[in-house]
């Protein structure tokens, strides 16, 4: 009985890290805070990298930082 | 001789772009777009496409204004954007134009910004002056 938990720990653990390792691969990590706008009131929202949003911003920002102003 | 005021003007703006060049040694490159989206000035090496900064920074102001829309704010009054390799820092001007300027990774990008808002009134005036000419 306790050889049957054990492996179902194990078990668990290696599904567990599989699990994480492909939401890794796959994007779904919470992504970097890569985009901040300050508004005229003095509030902010920040963007992170893996949203549709802030990769609108940072796709266009990468072009402009690699050929320049 | 309002060919040679509007000349005048741009030569000032392009001072002040130097001027901050010079004052803020982290900034790469800098440019000034104006509320009707044109780029008024800007720091581009030879052999950059003007058209296609002017573009590429009008697609950025009306995303971030989208956003303020979106989040029912008025304006955005800054931008900052990290893309991995570099900033891209956006400061917005009286009347709806935008200072723009690009950073390498390590850059102090707290006192870019500053530098930038203190360069904005000289940026606006110099606008002024060339639209009134």
């Amino acid at each position: 009985m306790k050889k049957l938990l054990r492996r179902l720990f194990l078990l668990g653990a290696l599904a567990g890290a599989a699990y994480a390792a492909r939401s890794y691969l796959q994007g779904q990590m919470p992504g970097k805070e890569t985009v901040q706008i300050v508004f005229d009131d003095g509030s902010t929202r920040s963007l992170a990298s893996n949203t549709t949003e802030g990769r609108e911003f940072t796709d266009i920002a990468r072009k402009l930082v690699e050929a320049g102003l | 001789m309002a060919e040679r005021s509007g000349a005048r003007a741009a030569q000032d703006l392009d001072r002040v772009l130097a001027d901050l060049r010079a004052l803020s040694e982290d900034i790469d490159s800098c440019a000034v777009l104006s509320g009707e989206r044109d780029l008024l000035s800007s720091t581009h090496e030879p052999g950059v496409d003007r058209e296609r900064v002017g573009a590429m920074l009008s697609a950025l102001v009306y995303l971030s204004e989208r956003v303020a829309n979106e989040s029912g704010k008025g304006h955005i009054s800054q931008l900052r954007i990290d893309t991995g390799e570099g900033h891209l820092l956006v400061v917005r001007l009286d009347g709806g134009g935008v200072l723009a300027a690009t950073t390498g990774q390590e850059a102090r990008v707290g006192l870019v910004l500053y530098d930038m808002r203190n360069a904005r009134g000289e940026v606006e005036k110099a606008i002024a002056e060339g639209s009134d000419q």
